[in-house]
C-alpha cells in the first residue's frame, strides 16, 4: 500500500505546484549572491569576480553563466519558476518586459548610483531608465556606423568614405562596376531574436525616427530609408541578395575575407577586423559615420548591456556592493570593471571619462580612429521604443518586412503601411 | 558477341542495389564528411573560395582547444570550449540511462497489448501516443517547476525522466508489434516447459524480438542525445548540461570560430556513431535474427 | 466455473497491472504539466504583464481565426510536413528495401544509416548552415566544380529556396528512424510468403504490394504518426537555418508557437497554439489508424 500513498502524495503536491512555487522563493545557497549572465567569456568574468571576492570576504558570489543564445528565455523561466538570480545581466531591449513582470527592483537612492549616471553617456542613461525609475548600472555599450574597406575602395578610385545614403549607392556602383566585387553591401539580415542593428542605425543615422517617445508611429519620416534600402537592394543591386542569410558572425568572416567593401555594423567588430592575426584584411577595414539622407552626420543608434537587481533578491546589501563593483566606480574612483572589459576584450565603455583616457586612446587607436569612434558614441541613442511593452514583437516584424524590401516583395510605402498598422494593433493587443 | 546467351540474365536487380547502396552512402555522408573536414582545417582554409575538400594544413588546434582553451583559442567561447568532455559525458550517460529505463518500462507494457485482451486496451494505446501529442514547449515551463519541486534541477534524473517519458510512447508501440510477431508456439512451449512469465520472457520472446528491442532502445537514446529544449532549461551547470546546450552556444557566439563549431558538432556525433559501430553486429545480427524466423 | 470471466478478468487485471510501472511514470511526470499547460491556455497571460493576467475562457483559440501570423504558419507547416514526409517515407522505404537485401558492405550501409540520427538538431542545423552558406558554402563549392553554377548562389534567400533547403536539411535528420522501423519490419516477414509468392510468379511490384505492404502496415503506421509529429514540431534546425525567414517562408507553427511563449513571454496564446498543434496532430492520427485499417478489424 506504500507505493499508492506515495503515489496519492506525488500527485497532490504537483497539483498543489503553482501554491508551492509562490512561497518557496530562493532559499537554496543561503548568503552567496546568485549572479547570472550570458556566457560571454565566463571566464574573465569569474576572474573578475575573483577581485570582488578578495576585497570583500564577506561576501560569497555563485557565478552561474547561461548560453547567450538562450540567455533571457532560461531567466523568464527561473524567475517563473522563483528561482531567479539576484544579481543578472541585461540587455537594453529585454529590461522593460522584466521591469513590468516583476523581476527587477529600481535602484533610485541605492548607494553610488547617482553618480554612475551623472558620469555615463546619456544614451547609456535612457536605456537604463523606465517610467522614470533607473533599473541597470552598465555592462557595456555599443554603437553602430559605416564600416567601410579601404583597399577595396581604392581599388575603385574613391578616397574617402560617403556622406550620404545616395553617396553610398553611388561608391558602392563605382566598386561594383570596376569588377572589384558584384556586391559590394553585406547585411546581416537574417531574423533574428536579437535586434537587426543595421536597420535602426540607419533611421538613426538620418534622425527619421520611427515612433514619437509615446510609442505612436510617425513611419512617413522613415520612409525613404526604407525607400533607399529597396532600391538599392533591388535597382541598383550593390545590397548582397545573400544578406538575408547572412547571421553578424559569417558577416564579419566575409568583411575579413575581404568580400564586403560596406556594412553597417558595431563598433566592436572592428577590433578583430584590424586583427593581423585573424584577418586578411586586418588594417584595411575603418569606421565612418552613418550615411545620411542629407549627408549631414546625425547620429546613430547604441546598445547597452546592463547589471540588475532582482526584486526579491534575500541579499540586497551584498547584491548592491557587487552591483556597484560591476557596474560602477571601485574604490579609486575609476570604472575598473568597465575599463577591465575595454582592456581585455575591446567592449565600448559607457563612461565618458575613459574616452579622454590616453592609455585607452592609444588602443583605440591600434583599431580604428578614436576621433570617430568616441564622437558616434555622443551622438548615439537608444531606441525610442524600448519602453513599449510589444517592442519584441514589433522588431520580429519589421525584420520580416525589411526582409521583404530586400527581396522586392513590398516597396517602401506599403511597407511603412504595413508596419505601422502592426504598431498600432499591437498597442491595442497589449494595452 | 552478337546475342547474349539464352541463360544469362542481366542481373538488373543486383546492379539496382548497388547502385542505391553508392546513392545513398554518399547522401549520408557528404555533408557530414564537410564538417569532419572544416574541423581539421585552420579557420583561414574553411572560409577558402574553391573549398578544400581536403584539408591542405590539416591541424589538430580545433580539437586541442577542447582540452586547452587557453592555447590558440582563447578567444572561442571559453566556457563552451571547456564544458565540452563534460557534456560529451553527461549525454552518454543520459542517453544509456534513458535507453534501459525505457526497456524496463516499455516491455511490460508492450506484452500486454500484444498478448492480452483487455478493456480499453486501444485508447490506452492512443492515450501513450496523445502525451507525445502536445508540442515540449507547451509544458516545457510546468515541467520545470515540477522539477524544481522534486529538486531535480540540474541533475541526470530531471533529463533522464524527461526524455523516457518522451520516448516511452513509441517504445510500447513499436515494441508491441514485435512481440506480437512471436509466433505463439514459442511461447507455449516454454509454458509446457513450466516456465514463469520472467523466464519465459527472457529465454524466449526477448531474444527472439531483438530487431524491435534494438529499434526502441536506439530510438530512446537517440531521442535523450538530440533533445536540446528541456536541456537548456533544466540543465545550468557542466553537471548535466549536454552537447545540444553546449552546441546552441556555438551557434551565436560572437567569438565562433567555424571550425571550432564544426569540431565540436563531429565530437557531438562521435560517441553514438561509436556505439553504434561496436554493436553494428549485435544490430545486424538481431536484425538477421528477425529474418529468419517464423 | 466459467473459466471465460475468470480469465477476462484476470486479463483486464494483469493488462492494467503490466501497464502500471509505464502509465505511473508518464501520468507522474507529464500529467501535470499537460494539464497545466491547457489551463494556461485558457487565460490571457503574458509573464511580463503579471497584471493583465485572468481568465478568458476560449478567447485564445477564438482569436486565431483571424490571427494571420498563425494562420499562414499553419499554412507552411501544412506544405512543410507534407514534403518532409512524402520524401521521408519514400527515401527510408526504398532505403530500407535496399538494406534488407544482402550485398558487399550492408553492414557499413547499415551503420551509416544511423549517423543523422546521432546528430542533435541543432548541430544538424549548424552543419547544413556551413553547406548552403553563400560565401564559403559547401554545396556552392561543388555545384561550382561541376560547372553547374557560374557564380555562387544565396541559397538561402528565396522563399523556395529556403523553404526548399530547410525541408531537405530536415529530412536528412529525420531519415534513420524511418529506416530503422522499416528494417526491423522487413525482417519480420517470413521468408515462405516471398517463396510462395515467387512460386506464384508473382512480379517484383506484385510481390510487393502482396506480400510486403501488408507487412509493414504496423511498422507504416508507427512512422507516419512519428514523422507528422516530428515535421510539424521541428524547430531546432529552421531557427538555425533560417530563423523562419525570409519574411514568412519557413515559419512554421512550431517555431512560432516557441516565439510566442519564450521570445514574447505569451505563455496564455502560447498555449493555445500547442494545444492546435496536439488536436491536428490527433487527427492526422487517428486517420491514418483509420485509412490503414480500411479493411478488417480496427486494432492498433
Amino acid at each position: 500500500m506504500s507505493t499508492l500513498v506515495n503515489r496519492r502524495t506525488l500527485l497532490g503536491s504537483a497539483v498543489a505546484l503553482p501554491l508551492l512555487s509562490a512561497c518557496g522563493a530562493g532559499s537554496a545557497g543561503a548568503g552567496a549572491v546568485r549572479f547570472e549572465g550570458w556566457d560571454y567569456e565566463s571566464q574573465l568574468v569569474q576572474q573578475n569576480l575573483d577581485r570582488f571576492t578578495a576585497a570583500n570576504a564577506d561576501i560569497k558570489v555563485a557565478y552561474t553563466p547561461i548560453t547567450s543564445a538562450q540567455y533571457v528565455r532560461k531567466i523568464v523561466a527561473e524567475f517563473t519558476g522563483n528561482n531567479g538570480p539576484d544579481v543578472l545581466y541585461s540587455y537594453d531591449d529585454s529590461m522593460v518586459s522584466w521591469v513590468q513582470a516583476g523581476y527587477l527592483q529600481p535602484l533610485d537612492g541605492l548607494p553610488g548610483v547617482d553618480e554612475v549616471y551623472s558620469g555615463i553617456y546619456e544614451s547609456n542613461a535612457k536605456a537604463m531608465t523606465f517610467q522614470g525609475k533607473r533599473y541597470g548600472l552598465p555592462y557595456y555599450t555599443d554603437c553602430h556606423g559605416l564600416t567601410y574597406n579601404a583597399a577595396l575602395l581604392d581599388k575603385a578610385g574613391i578616397k574617402t568614405p560617403p556622406k550620404s545614403l545616395d553617396e553610398l549607392e553611388q561608391q558602392a556602383l563605382k566598386v561594383k562596376n570596376a569588377g572589384v566585387l558584384e556586391y559590394p553591401i553585406g547585411l546581416a539580415a537574417q531574423l533574428a531574436d536579437t535586434w537587426s542593428s543595421w536597420v535602426w542605425t540607419l533611421v538613426y543615422g538620418s534622425d527619421a525616427a520611427l515612433f514619437s517617445d509615446d510609442f505612436k508611429p510617425t513611419m512617413d519620416k522613415a520612409r525613404p530609408i526604407f525607400d533607399w534600402i529597396h532600391k538599392a537592394a533591388t535597382v541598383s543591386k550593390v545590397i548582397d541578395p545573400a544578406s538575408l542569410q547572412l547571421t553578424p558572425v559569417p558577416l564579419d568572416n566575409a568583411m575579413m575575407a575581404g568580400q564586403y567593401a560596406f556594412t553597417i555594423g558595431p563598433r566592436y567588430a572592428l577590433r578583430t577586423y584590424n586583427d593581423p592575426a585573424k584577418s586578411k584584411q586586418a588594417g584595411a577595414l575603418k569606421l565612418a559615420a552613418v550615411p545620411s539622407l542629407d549627408g549631414t552626420a546625425r547620429g546613430t543608434v547604441s546598445s547597452t548591456r546592463m547589471y540588475c537587481l532582482a526584486a526579491k533578491t534575500a541579499v540586497k546589501d551584498k547584491a548592491v556592493k557587487l552591483l556597484n563593483f560591476l557596474g560602477g566606480y571601485g574604490s579609486d574612483g575609476k570604472p575598473s570593471t568597465a575599463r577591465f572589459w575595454f582592456d581585455q576584450r575591446g567592449l565600448g565603455f559607457p563612461f565618458r571619462q575613459l574616452a579622454d583616457d590616453p592609455d585607452i586612446r592609444t588602443t583605440l587607436a591600434k583599431f580604428t580612429d578614436p576621433e570617430t569612434y568616441t564622437k558616434l558614441s555622443a551622438v548615439a541613442k537608444p531606441r525610442n521604443l524600448l519602453g513599449a511593452p510589444w517592442y519584441g514583437e514589433y522588431e520580429s516584424a519589421q525584420q520580416k518586412t525589411v526582409q521583404q524590401l530586400l527581396t522586392n516583395q513590398t516597396d517602401a510605402s506599403a511597407a511603412v503601411s504595413s508596419l505601422s498598422e502592426t504598431a498600432i494593433s499591437l498597442a491595442k493587443k497589449y494595452s | 558477341m552478337t546475342t547474349i546467351p539464352l541463360r544469362y540474365r542481366v542481373p538488373w536487380k543486383k546492379i539496382a542495389v548497388y547502385a542505391l547502396a553508392v546513392v545513398f552512402a554518399l547522401y549520408l555522408v557528404l555533408p557530414f564528411y564537410w564538417i569532419v573536414a572544416m574541423s581539421f582545417m585552420p579557420e583561414v582554409d574553411a572560409n577558402s573560395v574553391p573549398p578544400q575538400w581536403i584539408p591542405q594544413h590539416p591541424t589538430l588546434e580545433n580539437y586541442t582547444a577542447f582540452v586547452d582553451p587557453t592555447g590558440a583559442q582563447a578567444m572561442v567561447g571559453s566556457r563552451a570550449v571547456r564544458e565540452t568532455p563534460f557534456a560529451l559525458g553527461n549525454s552518454l550517460l543520459v542517453a544509456l540511462l534513458t535507453a534501459v529505463l525505457n526497456l524496463v518500462l516499455g516491455v511490460f507494457a508492450a506484452y500486454s497489448f500484444s498478448r492480452i485482451r483487455f478493456r480499453g486496451s486501444q485508447v490506452l494505446l492512443m492515450v501513450y501516443l496523445l502525451t507525445r501529442m502536445v508540442p515540449g514547449i507547451a509544458i516545457i515551463i510546468p515541467y520545470y517547476l515540477l522539477m524544481r519541486e522534486l529538486d531535480l534541477l540540474d541533475t541526470y534524473w530531471a533529463l533522464i525522466l524527461s526524455y523516457t517519458t518522451f520516448a516511452l510512447p513509441v517504445t510500447i508501440w513499436v515494441l508491441k508489434d514485435f512481440f506480437r510477431a512471436v509466433p505463439r508456439e514459442l511461447e507455449d512451449a516454454a509454458k509446457v516447459d513450466r516456465c514463469g512469465w520472467f523466464r519465459m520472457m527472457w529465454s524466449v520472446v526477448l531474444p527472439v524480438s531483438a530487431p524491435g528491442l534494438v529499434a526502441a532502445a536506439v530510438f530512446a537514446f537517440m531521442t535523450a542525445w538530440n533533445e536540446f529544449m528541456f536541456a537548456l532549461f533544466l540543465t545550468s551547470t557542466a553537471a548535466s548540461k549536454t552537447m545540444p546546450v553546449i552546441a546552441a552556444n556555438f551557434a551565436t557566439d560572437i567569438n565562433t570560430q567555424f571550425t571550432v563549431m564544426a569540431a565540436s558538432g563531429v565530437l557531438a556525433v562521435l560517441p553514438p556513431l561509436v556505439l553504434v559501430l561496436i554493436f553494428q553486429r549485435l544490430i545486424v545480427q538481431g536484425m538477421a535474427a528477425g529474418s529468419v524466423k517464423g | 466455473m466459467t473459466t471465460s470471466t475468470v480469465r477476462q478478468w484476470s486479463d483486464n487485471t494483469r493488462g492494467y497491472a503490466m501497464n502500471a510501472p509505464a502509465l505511473i511514470a508518464i501520468l507522474l511526470l507529464v500529467a501535470y504539466p499537460i494539464g497545466y499547460s491547457f489551463w494556461v491556455s485558457l487565460h490571457r497571460d503574458n509573464l511580463a504583464q503579471p497584471a493583465a493576467r485572468k481568465l478568458i475562457g476560449l478567447d485564445n483559440y477564438l482569436s486565431l481565426v483571424d490571427d494571420p501570423a498563425f494562420l499562414a504558419s499553419l499554412r507552411v507547416s501544412a506544405l512543410f510536413v507534407l514534403v518532409v514526409l512524402v520524401v521521408t517515407v519514400v527515401l527510408g522505404l526504398v532505403l530500407a528495401l535496399v538494406l534488407n537485401e544482402t550485398f558487399m558492405g550492408r553492414g557499413v550501409l547499415r551503420s551509416l544509416v544511423l549517423l543523422p540520427w546521432a546528430m542533435p538538431g541543432v548541430v544538424n542545423g549548424l552543419m547544413w548552415r556551413t553547406v548552403f552558406d553563400a560565401k564559403t558554402g559547401a554545396l556552392n563549392g561543388v555545384l561550382t566544380e561541376l560547372g553547374w553554377i557560374d557564380s555562387y548562389q544565396a541559397w538561402l534567400a528565396s522563399e523556395s529556396g529556403a523553404f526548399f533547403f530547410t525541408a531537405f536539411a530536415q529530412v536528412w535528420n529525420t531519415l534513420p528512424f524511418t529506416v530503422i522501423i522499416l528494417l526491423a519490419g522487413l525482417s519480420t516477414i517470413p521468408r515462405e510468403l516471398y517463396d510462395a509468392a515467387t512460386v506464384d510468379r508473382a512480379g517484383v511490384v506484385q510481390r510487393f504490394r502482396q506480400v510486403t505492404v501488408p507487412w509493414l502496415l504496423h511498422p507504416l503506421l508507427i512512422v507516419l504518426i512519428l514523422e507528422t509529429m516530428n515535421a510539424f514540431r521541428a524547430f531546432d534546425t529552421i531557427y538555425v537555418l533560417t530563423g523562419g525567414g525570409p519574411g514568412d517562408a519557413t515559419t512554421t507553427v512550431a517555431l512560432l508557437t516557441v516565439q510566442r511563449v519564450l521570445t514574447y513571454t505569451d505563455v496564455g496564446l502560447g498555449s493555445a497554439y500547442a494545444w492546435v498543434i496536439t488536436l491536428i496532430t490527433l487527427v492526422i492520427s487517428v486517420a491514418y489508424v483509420g485509412l490503414l485499417y480500411r479493411r478488417g478489424s480496427f486494432e492498433v
